[in-house]
């Protein structure tokens, strides 16, 4: 339903960050987005310099991680949050281990826009990604 | 003794009688005396007058026979004037003597009394007769002149009189005898009469004075010893004995005597009852019980005080009670607690203070007022209790305590940790493996049969890490519980909606029993729904022989119980016991063909426990029946305390 919308093109040509410390992951990540045919992907393995590529980067779905050493995935989050204009939507959906609830309501309260377990159904991650950024572009066409 | 024993009968008569009686007596006795005295008086004066009438009379008897005779011989010597001169006044005295003669004879005639005068005074009689004849008929004759035949009749008439003249004092003689006769009787009759009223004076003081003794005897005394009683009965002292006599006074001091010994009895109990009191106290060894003066001052100490502070009653007593507190507290803290115990009536403090030794101890000291019956402060009683023990070890529990709560806390982030260290692997296995099997149709056949494979040993690896880590986080209680009240009738719908496939897959009937009103237990959701469908899925996989699985649910007291019940080959009756043991998957040989992590059964315990209920298993005739309960009532305090932790 979603796609008839917004056309899929358009969106697999959105640029996607990908933040996770575990290499494997971010490479299962990008091999399902490239198979999906998403072409504007960046990986960030280094939590610490992800803020600096969020900036630099200005992407339109982030993939996060929350358990990161030196910095997780929650100051990634206020970060994110303090940087953006309130009125953006710049998803964010976060994939972590850490399933618990107290994890789950602390981080979308900080803003995240969804929240996946791992380890997660490919197929439905690849849907949840595709929905958030229609989300985003008919906001920017609101907004005009 | 013999003689003896009528008297104290009498006194005892006596003292038996009634007041009113004794009264009668003590007023009447001295009464009657004084009327006997007052009638042998009177008796006794009639006498006296009787007497004294007497002489008056022989008095008058003589004064009447002199007059007769005066009266006949101033007559005689008239009528012989007359007879002489003739003339008319000589015969004055002679009628003077005709008139008043009859008269003085009628009074002497009437009191004579002595037969010897009456006599004589017949005698007078007849000769005044005659006299007064012979002098009549001289008169006449001298009238008639014949001076002849006066002579011879003036000379018998001498004659008579003469006679009369002796017979008269005859007459005097014999009253002269009778006067000093009368004279003596009115002597001794006023001699008997002086007795007579002497002995009544003194009869009379006799009886007054016995009449008193009576009084005192029978009454007064008693009455004093009564009052005296009584004085000893307000004092509460043994009471003077007193005879059981059986009047009034007697009887009032029977109650006495009884009164006094109900309240010597009733003295006694308190005594004892105090006694016993005061012992008890003393010999209290966990408790300090001492009493304070209103300022401070130690006036009573028991073994608990002696055991707890170390000092010896002699030596602490009359010793004011700051010297228990240490240096820091000892200016204040003591004028504080009395000032306390004043105004609320009691104060209550827990802190440190000395041993005799100087050693400190942890105590309980309650102070409170002690006040007499009009309100007024008396001292204070003072309990301590030596919580030196029971500080510790509540210092040594807060310790294991938070200990505890640490551990709790590692243990926690140790689980959220390998939570994440397990399933990021696991995320890229079967997430890799999931994005082969996308292009599974470029494979051989033989590689697709591997992949099937990884993914099948990853998925069952997956579903058995997320079983072990509920069941840890479980007993780490570190898992959310939302209880929630749950209609359990949708939730079974539910539940029946979403194992329907599997129970289909095994080609079995699904059975929902519903009973007659709604229940609601308290529980969380999705615990139940994990239970439930752990439960259901058990029963479908292990049913081969059967056709149907039951789900069904009723009220059991203060629960509700649900059952899951399948008409299978049910559980061999030894291996009952270990069905909830983790990873002891029974029927060994039927592993191959059923999948599972072997932790189900042992996960569904924890999680039904952890909602406050139970689950176990019986066997009906036919098949396998498995139940857990929720409550049905707000949760305790406990777990929800545990709850609110965990949310925070």
């Amino acid at each position: 339903m979603s796609g008839n919308l917004i056309d899929g093109a358009e969106i697999r040509a959105r640029r996607i960050l990908i933040i996770d410390d575990e290499d494997a992951n971010v490479l299962l990540l990008a091999s399902l987005l490239e198979r999906e045919g998403y072409a504007d992907i960046h990986t960030i393995t280094d939590p610490t310099t992800a803020l600096e590529a969020y900036v630099r980067l200005e992407p339109d779905l982030v993939l996060l991680d929350l358990m990161m050493p030196e910095v997780d995935g929650f100051q990634l989050l206020e970060a994110f949050k303090r940087h953006d204009r309130p009125d953006e939507f710049r998803p964010v959906l976060i994939l972590t281990a850490d399933s618990t609830i107290a994890a789950r309501r602390r981080a979308l309260a900080l803003g995240a826009k969804d929240f996946v377990s791992k380890p997660f159904d490919v197929i439905e991650i690849a849907l949840r990604i595709a929905n958030l950024l229609e989300t985003r572009i008919l906001y920017q066409r609101l907004r005009g | 003794m013999n003689r003896a024993m009528p008297a104290r009968r009498m006194t005892r008569f006596w003292a038996d009688r009634q007041l009113a009686l004794k009264g009668l007596v003590v007023i009447a006795l001295p009464l009657t005396i004084l009327l006997g005295a007052l009638v042998s008086l009177y008796i006794a004066s009639n006498a006296e007058v009787r007497a004294e009438n007497d002489v008056r009379r022989a008095f008058a008897i003589q004064r009447d026979t002199y007059q007769v005779h005066a009266l006949l011989a101033e007559a005689a010597a008239g009528v012989r004037g007359y007879a002489l001169t003739g003339q008319e006044r000589f015969l004055e005295p002679y009628r003077k003597a005709e008139a008043d003669l009859p008269l003085t004879m009628r009074r002497l005639d009437a009191a004579i009394r002595d037969r010897e005068v009456r006599e004589r005074f017949n005698r007078i009689n007849e000769l005044t007769s005659r006299k007064r004849d012979g002098l009549k008929s001289i008169v006449d004759l001298a009238r008639a002149g014949n001076r002849a035949a006066i002579e011879p009749a003036l000379v018998s008439n001498k004659i008579v009189l003469d006679a009369m003249r002796q017979e008269i004092e005859l007459i005097q003689r014999r009253e002269g005898v009778l006067l000093d006769q009368r004279r003596a009787r009115v002597d001794e009759v006023r001699g008997r009469f002086l007795l007579l009223t002497a002995i009544s004076a003194v009869i009379g003081l006799l009886g007054s004075l016995a009449a008193v003794y009576l009084f005192s005897t029978g009454i007064v005394r008693r009455v004093q010893m009564l009052e005296a009683n009584a004085e000893l009965l307000a004092r509460g002292e043994e009471l003077a004995e007193m005879p059981d006599d059986a009047d009034e006074i007697g009887r009032l001091a029977q109650r006495m005597a009884r009164a006094s010994a109900l309240l010597r009895g009733r003295e006694q109990a308190l005594r004892e009852s105090e006694e016993r009191f005061r012992l008890v106290i003393e010999e209290v060894q966990d408790y300090g019980i001492f009493a304070l003066d209103t300022d401070g001052v130690v006036t009573s100490w028991n073994l608990g005080a002696q055991r707890i502070k170390g000092w010896e009653a002699e030596e602490i007593l009359g010793h004011h009670f700051s010297r228990f507190y240490p240096e820091d507290t000892r200016a204040f803290l003591p004028a504080q607690m009395l000032d306390r115990a004043r105004r609320d009536g009691t104060a209550e403090d827990e802190g440190w203070r000395l041993r005799k030794d100087g050693s400190p101890f942890w105590a309980n000291v309650v102070i409170t007022a002690l006040h007499d019956d009009q309100g007024e402060l008396r001292g204070f009683a003072k309990v301590t209790r030596d919580m030196t023990e029971r500080r510790r070890s509540e210092e040594a529990l807060r310790f294991a305590r938070e200990e505890a709560i640490a551990a709790n806390l590692a243990k926690s982030e140790f689980l959220s940790r390998t939570s994440h260290e397990l399933r990021t692997p696991m995320s890229a296995i079967l997430g890799f493996g999931q994005l082969l099997e996308l292009d599974e149709d470029q494979f051989e056949p033989r590689h697709r049969e591997a992949l099937s494979q990884i993914m099948k040993a990853g998925r069952h690896l997956l579903s058995l890490i997320n079983d072990l880590l509920d069941i840890s986080s479980i007993e780490a209680g570190g898992a959310e519980v939302n209880l929630e009240q749950i209609d359990l009738g949708e939730l079974l719908q539910e539940v029946h909606g979403l194992a329907a496939p599997i129970v289909a897959t095994a080609g079995l009937r699904f059975v929902l029993e519903h009973p007659e009103e709604s229940l609601v237990a308290w529980a969380d959701r999705r615990r139940v729904i994990q239970v439930m469908l752990n439960l259901v899925s058990n029963a479908a996989k292990y049913n081969r022989t059967g056709t149907l699985v039951r789900l069904a649910y009723q009220t059991r007291g203060r629960d509700i119980r649900v059952e899951v019940e399948d008409d299978g080959e049910g559980v061999v009756s030894t291996e009952v016991s270990r069905l909830f043991t983790p990873f002891d998957r029974l029927g060994q040989q039927n592993r191959a063909k059923v999948d599972g992590t072997g932790l189900g059964l042992a996960l569904s315990k924890r999680l039904v426990e952890s909602m406050g209920g139970q689950i176990g298993y019986e066997a009906p005739e036919q098949g396998a029946r498995f139940w857990f309960t929720l409550p049905t009532r707000a949760p305790q305090r406990a777990s929800k305390r545990k709850a609110e932790q965990q949310s925070l």
